[in-house]
């Protein structure tokens, strides 16, 4: 009987492959070698339904990477960003956050997570002891919790308690100038929603007691449809909503509630409409409460609208929240390191700890990182928006004094100190 | 007997590479890939060995890094008791959601087995009092000393990750070889044949099931280890996924396919984020040519070309 | 848990109305989602879980034809064909070497073509979320028909379902083409020896079901945002109605829809947190019951 030939590989062409295959494999792995240039690792979501978050927070660092280069680097070394993609998910971050140090050879870090995927990047940080500042997290539990709060780790990001306490002020005095005192909650059911919407609610309790929360509503992050949730608001006849909910989950829900005429039946709060997000959502209605995120004409100094102009110059597209944040990590970051005159993690944890720095988004032009490695001073106000450019008017500016105030009495209740 | 030697073999060079040349990313890679191995290969003794298709194996990996890392966070048990413990618990839970599972039929089991999964997945995203809900269990795992292994080393990590993946994997392949193993695949074969000469095939499902699980959940264990926590997406329907590609992509009928694939999908992945950020357009092509090009796991294919020529 | 505010809801007439109606337009706009899905495994017996990714192409082409022409009618028929075409494309190329395929294998191809157009949709329309907002002609005050809101934006859309649910059911069982198609899924070498091609034949199917996916997500469009992945959660969702309803049946598929529908429009007054939980126990309670759903038939 002849012999056909085989389909497939010979052994010789097998080895060879599987030989290429070994060596596609291990490069990787060995080490790179770079010179002068100071990595700078940083992390985020950069695709999905938040990717926003991400791609304004790199945005913001390659303007800082120019601004930064230009006056000698740090140390008198080039700075170049690394970026990496977690896509929200927090062991991908952890993952991330330990390539980037240990085989890119990244010797600072931003980490531009949202809460999630921050708190698995502290522990890789805790284990590390890598100077990281966290630029988008939240979520006050880490930096207030002693347990979760790491020694070269702190956070430029607004808190959500800071931003509860001043939220309820504005929203119990505004209220009880319109005397609405039913209200309803929407918020997204995961942790960010379901903690701020809880926190924000106990404050509104304090400063307006006579508030009566008629109904609350928990649909899925990313839930497509919000019909069945907006029918059961509009039923619960509240005078004004209060909700969480953000970026494309905000624009479905505007949308559908416009369907049902939701928001000719009740006034809307919510802390978290970022400046692209109203341009994006079509026919959003006028008169939504709103915290300012960013907002070029607060404070109103010529230091934040140019900086504000400089970013829509470069970007074509207006500054987020996590822009400002990315920006005053690099600030922070560049002052520490003038300091402490080092890279090393626990030296810049030194010279962070109590610092002071002057920035544009300061509410009185100064921003001080606090002894629990969270800042403090950041311009904070709610207004109502419009439209059209700027977007939201009236903006009243919070009062620190109080939030601070409000803040350690919720810490001690959480068993914090 | 040979498999003892070639398990040995394996894991004196695994553990002699750091002793030549240190690379983190190396060993941060070894780390996942054992997590991912067990994951895998216990996966396999469903899929491959008994014909029983799971959507919803994420769920038992998901559940031993909890139970691991609760169990660490909240007692002051010792990680090899920690351990084993959690690997009891994913065990029992498998015994009963398996109970439910596996008198339906091949369809039907992969879609009961998903919606489980799911239904876990969003137990865990509620009860976030005990899990943290969807942020996951923060504050980390505290890194205790486990015969003579600092685990705050990434050395001993390394080390100690290696040496249960080994040993885990070889006791798979003891259960693959062994007569009970190969009553798995006569019943994936022909159930039919299998029943008339006496199997009880729920009940031999029923146990492929529970041990499967129990792999998976001591593979949850060295993930809860490597990210110091646990995370909602370790129970997630896509990570049931990544376990089912690592099986397909490494060859179903070989033992070592899925560790392979798992090193494939693991390897894919650090690559490819260092170079684009569209790693989901590389992954995509990559799996085509995979499935259309060989039409089998790569392992598979290798032993078909290598047996090709051996005649 | 709020039982309280449920049995509130369900004593009172006007509450049970509006919840009901709104499980209805829910329910409808599920099956309107899923019909492509199990039309396609019912002829061809295979699973498409590149289902979501119809669907947001589907809006995506959408999304680009209404700036381009200001014309909704244009979107959505765009949405609709571009998406019947690419089910064509996506059968001939990909699918039809893994017809009889372990469903592993299946699963593997249809994931892959996920991950790639994902990413392409990210690369074409950028990474951020995007909204087609209502068109003008919708922009009206919701109607009151018996008690409950119905919004006519929703009204046209549950009529569209509507009229899917009865031509593909009707389709299907009386005419010549239907026959044809349901003989060719139970035994395709006869069918083809009976002289039909069979190849053109599962093409079209294919067309259909993944046209139908296609002008779902163009008709939701207007009132959903549209961002890389979204597939997923419509692909998970549109997955458990045929699972529920039997996969393969239309029939099934509607009253599993409209069954979920209800469920969550209820379930978000008594259990706000766990709807979804709700939903995942009815679906494994099927599966225990009667594994072949609702509707479906025994393998």
């Amino acid at each position: 009987m002849t012999r056909t030939r085989k389909p497939g590989l010979s052994r010789r062409s097998t080895l060879a492959l599987m030989g290429a295959g070994a060596a596609t494999f291990a490069a990787p792995w060995v080490a790179r070698a770079d010179a002068n240039t100071i990595k700078i690792g940083m992390q985020s979501i950069l695709s999905g339904p938040i990717a926003l978050l991400g791609t304004s927070s790199r945005n913001s660092l390659m303007i800082e990477q120019d601004r930064i280069n230009a006056t000698g680097g740090f140390l008198g070394r080039p700075i170049e960003f690394v970026f990496r993609d977690s896509k929200g998910q927090p062991q991908e971050a952890a993952r991330l956050a330990r390539e980037l140090v240990n085989t890119t050879g990244c010797e600072l870090l931003v980490d531009a997570e949202a809460s999630s995927g921050s708190f698995a990047v502290q522990e890789v940080v805790r284990d590390l002891g890598i100077a990281c500042v966290h630029t988008n997290s939240e979520t006050s539990a880490l930096t207030a919790d002693p347990k979760i709060r790491a020694p070269t780790a702190f956070r430029v990001a607004r808190q959500g308690v800071h931003d509860a306490v001043a939220g309820s002020i504005y929203l119990a005095e505004f209220a009880n100038t319109k005397k609405l005192n039913k209200w309803a909650t929407c918020s997204p059911d995961y942790a960010y929603g379901r903690d701020t919407t809880a926190q924000y609610l106990q404050f509104f309790k304090q400063f307006k007691p006579d508030v009566e929360v008629v109904t609350d509503a928990w649909p899925k992050l990313g839930q497509p449809d919000f019909t069945e949730v907006i029918t059961k608001l509009t039923q619960a006849k509240p005078q004004a909503l209060f909700t969480l909910l953000y970026a494309g989950d905000l624009s479905a829900f505007v949308n559908q509630g416009n369907v049902y005429a939701l928001f000719s039946q009740m006034t809307v709060a919510t802390p978290n409409v970022d400046y692209p997000v109203l341009a994006a959502i079509k026919n959003l209605p006028p008169g939504i409460q709103s915290a300012t995120r960013y907002l070029e004409t607060f404070p109103d100094t010529p230091a934040n609208k140019e900086w504000g102009e400089a970013y829509f110059k470069r970007w074509n597209e207006r500054p987020t929240n996590w822009s400002w944040q990315n920006s005053l990590a690099m600030q922070f970051y560049e002052q520490a390191i003038k300091k402490a005159n080092s890279l090393d993690g626990k030296a810049l944890a030194a010279a962070l700890t109590g610092m002071k720095v002057n920035t544009p988004f300061g509410a009185d032009g100064t921003i001080t990182m606090r002894e629990d490695h969270t800042t403090i001073g950041y311009a904070i106000g709610w207004g109502q928006t419009t439209p059209k450019e700027p977007f939201i008017i009236d903006v009243k500016a919070a009062d620190w004094g109080k939030i601070i105030e409000f803040e350690t009495e919720w810490k001690k209740q959480q068993k914090y100190i | 007997m040979r498999e003892m030697a070639v398990a040995a073999i394996a894991l004196i060079v695994v553990l002699a590479i750091p002793l030549l040349h240190r690379s983190p990313a190396f060993e941060d890679f070894i780390i996942r890939l054992s997590a991912m191995a067990l994951f895998a290969t216990s996966l396999n003794l469903l899929v491959g060995n008994t014909g029983m298709v799971s959507f919803g194996h994420g769920m038992f990996y998901g559940l031993g890094a909890y139970a691991f890392a609760l169990t660490m966070q909240m007692t002051d048990l010792s990680l090899p008791v920690a351990a084993a413990l959690a690997a009891l618990i994913t065990t029992f839970a498998a015994l009963c959601v398996g109970a439910i599972c596996v008198r339906l039929s091949t369809d039907y089991f992969a879609f009961i087995t998903l919606a489980v999964q799911m239904l876990f997945y969003s137990v865990i995203i509620s009860w976030q009092s005990l899990t943290g809900g969807d942020q996951g269990l923060r504050g980390g795992i505290p890194r205790r000393e486990i015969f003579g292994f600092e685990l705050a080393s990434q050395l001993h990590m390394y080390q100690f990750c290696a040496i249960v993946a080994v040993l885990g994997l070889l006791a798979l392949r003891h259960i693959s070889t062994s007569p009970f193993g190969q009553t798995l695949r006569m019943i994936r074969d022909n159930e039919n044949r299998a029943s008339f000469l006496g199997v009880v095939l729920w009940r031999a499902r029923l146990w492929a099931f529970t041990i499967a699980g129990a792999f998976a959940g001591l593979g949850g264990v060295l993930a809860a280890l490597f990210v110091s926590g646990a995370y909602p997406e370790l129970a997630d329907w896509p990570n049931s996924g990544q376990a089912i590609f690592a099986v397909m992509l490494g060859g179903i009928n070989s033992f070592l396919g899925p560790v392979l694939g798992a090193m494939i999908l693991l390897a894919l992945n650090d690559v490819v984020t260092r170079f684009t950020e569209y790693q989901g357009l590389v992954l995509g092509i990559v799996i085509l040519a995979f499935a259309l090009g060989l039409r089998r796991g790569v392992l598979d294919f290798l032993k078909l070309a290598w047996l090709g020529y051996s005649r | 848990m709020d039982l309280s505010a449920l049995g509130a809801c369900l004593t009172s007439p006007a509450c049970v109305v509006t919840q009901a109606t709104s499980g209805l337009i829910v329910g409808m706009l599920l099956f309107l989602v899923a019909a492509g899905l199990t039309l396609i495994f019912g002829v061809l017996k295979v699973v498409n879980f590149a289902h979501g990714t119809f669907y947001m192409l589907g809006g995506y082409v959408a999304y680009s034809t209404l700036a381009a022409t200001d014309s909704y009618t244009l979107a959505v028929l765009s949405g609709a064909l571009a998406m019947a075409l690419f089910g064509v494309l996506f059968e001939r190329v990909l699918i039809s070497r893994v017809y009889g395929s372990n469903v592993l294998m299946q699963l593997l191809i249809c994931y892959a073509v996920v991950l790639i157009f994902d990413d392409l949709v990210k690369i074409v329309w950028g990474p951020e979320f995007h909204a087609m907002g209502m068109p003008t002609a919708f922009q009206v005050p919701p109607l009151f028909i018996a008690g409950g809101v119905v919004p006519p934006f929703y009204a046209v859309l549950i009529a569209i379902a509507a009229l899917i649910a009865v031509v593909l059911s009707l389709g299907l069982s009386i005419t010549r083409f239907g026959k044809t198609v349901r003989a060719a899924a139970i035994n395709p070498q006869m069918v083809s020896a009976l002289g039909v091609n069979t190849t053109l034949l599962f093409a079209i199917v294919f067309a259909i079901g993944g046209g139908l996916a296609g002008l779902a997500g163009a008709l939701a469009a207007p009132v959903r945002s549209l961002s890389p992945g979204m597939g997923f959660s419509i692909l998970i969702e549109s997955f458990i109605v045929t699972v529920i309803g039997g996969m393969g049946s239309i029939a099934g598929a509607l009253v599993s829809a409209l069954l979920i529908g209800m469920v969550r429009g209820f379930g978000t007054i008594g259990f706000p947190r766990f709807t979804d939980g709700l939903i995942y126990i009815m679906m494994i309670a099927i599966q225990i019951l009667r594994p072949q759903g609702l509707f479906g038939r025994r393998a």
